[in-house]
């Protein structure tokens, strides 16, 4: 029994202190798992910290207990705490890149762990290494053995974290967003792997997600945390059939869901198609070692054929290193292209002489996915809108500008009076908003949404979605939308296309490919998903 | 080439009364530059915070103070009057004029009465004696030679008292300039965010008034070889350390800048080039081209010797020279950092954008990657200035460095190598040059320090963006 009773953290900045968990109390039994779920800046990776007490210098426990087997983690001394951590309590980080120590051979990492707690060397350890690899489902644990970190893939490297944690034969697992960079396949077969183990091994499992699908999927009970405070908890079936705060409501009806109910009405396909890409190939030299050797290239995109009309929304999805990203930037040419042609407006892109490229571009936007890269840091909001604007040469009066400026942000929801302000003192949501404002200053046809939501908690990108839609509906917008999120999909995309390895695999209306699909890709991506009830 | 040489020499020739040398110009012109940064960064709110930052942590703030003298001292030795007849000297060695003119015949000891060798010297009409002699300047005005105690402590208080005034004065006159009534300025100036500065201006105030009142009637430092005043070539010595790093960082820069961002934004053969330039150039010993750069120099003012009209002016472009062959050699790191900066910032999302919305290369280069590269470039500057301060003692001491007339650090050491070997020994020159060189270094290197940490956007203002994204 892990028990955490009235833990209240609190964070020192510059004098001032603020909770940042508030009277936190929870218990984790043995067989157990409880699901922590939250937005951001809700505590609940601060709350796993403190169990194991990693906090960073900046926060400290404030009053609280958190008791394993009735002794209190909290006043043990750090040698003894040593001996908790790994063997008693095991820890799976959310980047399992970071968490892996990348000039050391996997076998020994998981080794150092069975050498401290269990004291085991030489032929035993490496036996039990290997059983281990095996456990978590690694292919030939006998040649990976002596493997580095950078020679596994992220689902291999989440992987070799979980050997780490369960080298010990820990009690309780502690999973701190351990899918989150994941792909969602990758992500189906590690959670699949999480909860045999914990089942197999009847251990208690405390796991921190802010993607209820994924909560419903593993958790026994579950703890709603906002703002660092539990606003709800219970048993699942109990909590996410009749949830009673107002908060956890409002999660579910944000949450996005993969479902028919909520598709949107096809557009009716008509006439010209505003932008039209035949037989696109994209590919990235790869540069040898020294500039005079030979370059290979890597096919980021084979073959892509794709049509977008006026007034229509249609999503590119795909896993990670499927080539969607590459796609979209192909077709703002902000990436060069080995063959193919992109029309738009019947215009053949790829064959513009620069000026007239300059030109139409005003009708051709982007808003990217990275609410805090895709601002320059030293402009004010106005001077970041208007970029277009100077950049078009349109409106060239100033008090015109301002005005404007101060219109778009109105229509994005900011308040007109930020223009003077810089990005870094708005939230990621707010700065999506500026992004989309800055795109829509130079009245485009169509925008390149390159994972705009996917940064964003849930109840944000709820806003952001219904902001995309809104406007799509008053100026007849098109939207080529990029993600990886099938639930997005389904709440905004007429039509789908599938990308995998470079290549479209499959395409359609949104109802066809997502809920009738034809390929077996599209299948497994779809079964993969996890869903709520 | 010999062009050049009546170019310098009609610019050293100026009328106004002044007569400035090609270094003087230049460094003035330098500081000038600074000042118009200083009055762009006021305005811009990011960068001011940044300063500000800097100058309200305690090791900035002093580091601040201590420089600032240093900068003094080498604004005043570089504004050069002209004199009737006279060679010209500067605003520095009018106001040292005691210092400069109190002459020995040659060494002594900090605050000695007598000299430091024995001298034959006639008691009386034919009887010589074998002794030290009175110093002509250094505790002249004493009767006796055993009053020297009651004379030091006596200017001490004296100077004291002088460094408590212009403190009280300076502490009223700050306070009225940040908008303080005089009680405000007697009830609030101890305010603990600044007190480590009001003392370092308290204990900086009282070391120059004591210094001086003891300098009036003594050789604080002691004397040279040939007699000089050890302080006031310390203080001389300023100047040219100061020159040396501001006017190589001033040919560093645009090297760097241009050819980093070149290399960075446009890739391609372009990248192939310079990173091919710049590696060739930092793989040849520094030492070998400043030794090969110099021994050219050398020759070429031998034989323009007649278009020289002062040793003034040769010693000057020998020191101009020193700062283009290290600016000309020092940019490869500089390069190379703004290099790797640009590549990643021309990936990031707001230049993509930028294009995308169909800004010219022009406009992305100066709303997006200069102003986002100034931070690097400001650390970058700021960490190699005490290297370069260093690295004119080295040079100097090597006989590869400044001119021999040129009062350098550098050259006091190098002075020092047979100092050291005499007997009873001779410590002042070298301690008066290692003390002068250890101040502005550990000032520059502590000022380096804070720069970084207000700069650099892991713990800057914007700090909350990066943090965002974990």
């Amino acid at each position: 029994m892990l028990e955490i009773s009235n833990l209240v953290l609190v964070a020192q900045t510059q004098g001032a202190s603020t909770r940042v968990v508030d009277d936190l109390s929870l218990s984790l039994k043995r067989g157990q798992t409880t699901v922590l779920v939250g937005e951001s800046g809700s505590g609940k990776s601060l709350t796993a910290l403190a169990v194991v007490r990693l906090l960073p210098p900046a926060i400290r426990v404030a009053t609280g207990s958190v008791r394993l087997e009735g002794r209190d983690l909290l006043h043990l001394s750090e040698r003894e705490m040593n001996s908790v951590r790994g063997a008693r309590i095991g820890f799976v980080f959310q980047e399992p890149q970071a968490a892996l120590n990348p000039v050391m051979r996997i076998g020994h990492q998981i080794g150092e762990a069975l050498t401290r707690h269990r004291g085991l060397r030489g032929r035993l350890l490496r036996e039990r290494v290997l059983e281990l690899l095996a456990a978590v489902g690694i292919p030939e644990p006998q040649r990976r053995f002596k493997d580095y970190p950078h020679q596994f893939s992220g689902g291999m490297k989440q992987r070799v974290m979980i050997a780490i944690a369960l080298a010990a034969e820990p009690d309780f697992l502690i999973a701190d967003e351990p899918t989150t960079a994941l792909d969602v396949s990758t992500q189906a077969q590690i959670l699949d792997l999480l909860q045999a183990t914990q089942r197999a091994r009847g251990m208690g499992m405390l796991f921190i997600t802010h993607d209820l699908a994924v909560a419903h999927r593993m958790a026994d009970s579950l703890v709603v945390m906002k703002e660092g405070s539990v606003v709800e908890h219970g048993s699942r079936d109990a909590l996410f059939s009749a949830p009673v705060h107002a908060y956890t409501r409002h999660l579910f009806a944000v949450s996005p869901r993969l479902t028919p109910s909520a598709l949107l009405t096809p557009s009716p396909v008509t006439g010209e198609p505003l932008l039209a890409v035949r037989d696109l190939n994209v590919h990235f030299p790869q540069r040898g070692a020294r500039w005079w050797s030979r370059t290979r290239s890597f096919a980021a995109v084979t073959d892509a054929n794709l049509e977008v009309h006026a007034g229509e929304t249609v999503a590119v999805v795909g896993e990670s290193g499927s080539g969607k990203t590459t796609l979209g930037r192909t077709l703002l040419r902000l990436q060069p292209a080995q063959s193919g042609r992109v029309a738009f407006l019947g215009r053949d892109l790829f064959a513009l002489p620069p000026e007239s490229l300059r030109r139409a571009r005003r009708e051709l936007q982007v808003v990217f996915q990275d609410p805090f890269a895709s601002m320059n840091p030293r402009m004010t909001v106005q001077q970041i809108v208007e970029e277009g604007l100077v950049a078009q040469g349109l409106l060239r009066e100033p008090g015109a500008r301002a005005a404007h400026v101060g219109n778009l942000l109105e229509k994005v929801g900011l308040d007109p009076a930020w223009s003077s302000r810089f990005p870094h003192e708005f939230s990621g949501g707010q700065r999506q908003r500026i992004s989309i404002a800055r795109a829509l200053a130079v009245a485009p046809r169509l925008i390149v949404c390159d994972e705009p939501t996917s940064a964003l908690d849930v109840s944000v990108q709820a806003q952001i979605l219904t902001l995309l839609k809104a406007l799509q509906q008053e100026q007849g917008l098109a939207y080529l939308f990029i993600t990886h999120n099938l639930g997005v999909v389904a709440q905004l995309a007429h039509r789908v296309l599938v990308m995998h390895q470079g290549r479209i695999v499959e395409s359609g209306a949104a109802r066809e490919v997502l809920f009738a699909p034809q390929q077996d890709y599209t299948r497994m991506l779809l079964a993969a998903v996890p869903s709520l009830p | 080439m010999p062009g050049l040489i009546p170019a310098f020499a009609s610019v050293a020739t100026e009328p106004m009364g002044l007569q400035l040398l090609p270094t003087d110009l230049l460094f003035l012109g330098a500081l000038a530059l600074a000042a118009v940064y200083g009055h762009s960064a006021a305005r811009e709110p990011l960068a001011r915070a940044r300063w500000s930052r800097v100058l309200h942590s305690p090791g900035g703030g002093i580091a601040c103070l201590v420089l600032s003298v240093y900068l003094a001292v080498a604004v005043l030795d570089s504004v050069r009057v002209e004199r009737a007849e006279q060679a010209p000297l500067t605003v520095l060695d009018l106001v040292l004029t005691p210092l400069r003119t109190g002459m020995e015949t040659t060494y002594s000891a900090p605050f000695a009465t007598h000299a430091h060798a024995r001298e034959n010297l006639e008691h009386a009409p034919g009887l010589w004696v074998r002794d030290y002699p009175r110093l002509k300047f250094g505790g002249r005005h004493l009767a006796l030679p055993e009053e020297t105690a009651r004379d030091l402590v006596r200017r001490i208080a004296l100077g004291t008292a002088l460094g408590f005034g212009v403190f009280v004065v300076l502490t009223l006159v700050i306070n009225q300039l940040r908008g303080r009534s005089l009680r405000g300025a007697i009830t609030q100036w101890w305010e603990p965010a600044w007190r480590w500065h009001w003392s370092a201006l308290g204990v900086l105030c009282l070391g120059i008034t004591i210094v001086g009142c003891l300098a009036d009637g003594w050789h604080v430092l002691g004397t040279d070889k040939v007699g000089q005043d050890v302080l006031y070539l310390s203080l001389k010595s300023v100047r040219t350390g100061l020159v040396l790093a501001v006017l190589a960082s001033l040919i560093t820069l645009p090297i760097a800048l241009v050819l980093g961002v070149l290399a960075g934004y446009r890739g391609g053969w372009v990248d192939d080039v310079i990173q091919y330039l710049y590696t060739t150039l930092s793989s040849i010993p520094g030492v070998l081209l400043i030794a090969a750069a110099a021994l050219s120099l050398d020759l070429f003012l031998s034989r323009e010797a007649g278009a020289l009209h002062s040793l003034a002016l040769r010693a000057d472009l020998r020191l101009l020279a020193l700062c283009a062959v290290l600016g000309l050699t020092g940019w490869t790191s500089l390069c190379r950092l703004l290099r790797a900066e640009t590549m990643k910032l021309s990936t990031i999302e707001f230049v993509a954008s930028a294009r995308a919305l169909g800004s010219p290369s022009a406009a992305l280069l100066r709303r997006h990657l200069l102003p986002n590269l100034m931070p690097l470039v400001i650390i970058t500057t700021v960490l190699d200035f005490s290297s370069l301060v260093l690295a004119e003692a080295v040079l100097t001491y090597i006989d590869i460095g400044v001119d021999p007339s040129t009062e350098s650090w550098g050259n006091l050491i190098n002075g020092a190598r047979l100092e050291l070997a005499r007997e009873p020994v001779i410590w002042w020159s070298l301690a008066s040059a290692l003390g002068g060189m250890f101040g502005l270094v550990l000032a520059a290197n502590v000022f380096a320090d804070t720069v970084r940490d207000a700069f650099d956007p892991r713990l800057g203002p914007d700090a909350k963006g990066v943090q965002g994204r974990a």
